[in-house]
């Protein structure tokens, strides 16, 4: 299983039963087939920065979900099929995910580091000291 | 010694990057030295989504922004080239805009 997200863009002009209802259609596909969505958010409305099929703007709906990669390609088939969606993009985020685990991992660790090892930190400069102390009244 | 009975500044020194002085023939100036924003900041995740975050790298004409200009680390930039490239894909971002 890996997690996929799925943004693409509804027609401005479509009802919003309409996409409401092919949400529900496209949550049906990824349950279906064994996998769980996670997200489905809708963007609304916005301009988009170049023209799509003769549209100026579109509804952006943004899917998460955790399928396998046969899943993916219905996804896409049903996308590329319905009338409603002009673009679509499919992204791969469960490594990205992992990655960016590991990282705020790593960091809490060395924050978590750095705090218990200040306490023992003013020692190293007391032992030069000493010696210093040592050294000094030899002079 | 005798190098420097010259003009001062322009023989000895060579202009090297970073924060270091660039002596050029009249005046003296200083140039900042650019760090990386991600890297300064923090920001692990460079997503093709926080498109406001994205427009501050790309330039007037849609264009990515050369790291030699914006200062951003070889790593980052990678990710960052990725990211404005799927922005661009769906619309997000323009592959050329119009002045």
């Amino acid at each position: 299983m890996r997690i996929y997200e799925e943004l693409f863009i509804v027609k401005p002009d479509a009802a919003e039963e309409e996409i409401d209802q092919f949400i529900e259609q496209m949550k049906s596909v990824v349950t279906t087939a064994g996998g769980s969505v996670d997200k489905a958010d809708k963007w609304g409305k916005r301009r988009l920065a170049y023209k799509v099929d003769k549209y100026r703007e579109g509804a952006y709906v943004l899917f998460q979900f955790n399928a396998q990669p046969e899943t993916v390609k219905e996804f896409e088939r049903r996308l590329r099929v319905s009338d409603l969606v002009i673009k679509f993009l499919t992204v791969r985020i469960d490594e990205t995910l992992k990655r960016l685990e590991k990282r705020k991992k790593d960091r809490d660790k060395r924050a978590h580091r750095k705090a218990t090892a200040a306490p023992p930190a003013p020692a190293q400069p007391s032992v030069s000291q000493q010696m210093l102390g040592e050294a000094a009244p030899a002079e | 010694m005798a190098e420097f009975k010259g003009r001062p500044g322009s023989a000895g020194q060579r202009p090297t990057g970073g924060d270091k002085a660039v002596a050029t023939q009249k005046k003296q100036y200083f140039r900042r030295k650019k760090v990386c924003r991600f890297c300064v900041e923090r920001i692990d995740d460079i997503n093709y989504k926080d498109v406001r975050m994205l427009t501050s790298f790309i330039a007037e004409r849609g264009k990515i922004v050369p790291r030699r200009i914006s200062g951003v680390c070889a790593p980052h930039q990678r990710r960052l080239s990725d990211a404005i490239k799927k922005a661009r894909n769906i619309a997000l971002l323009p592959f050329a805009a119009s002045i």
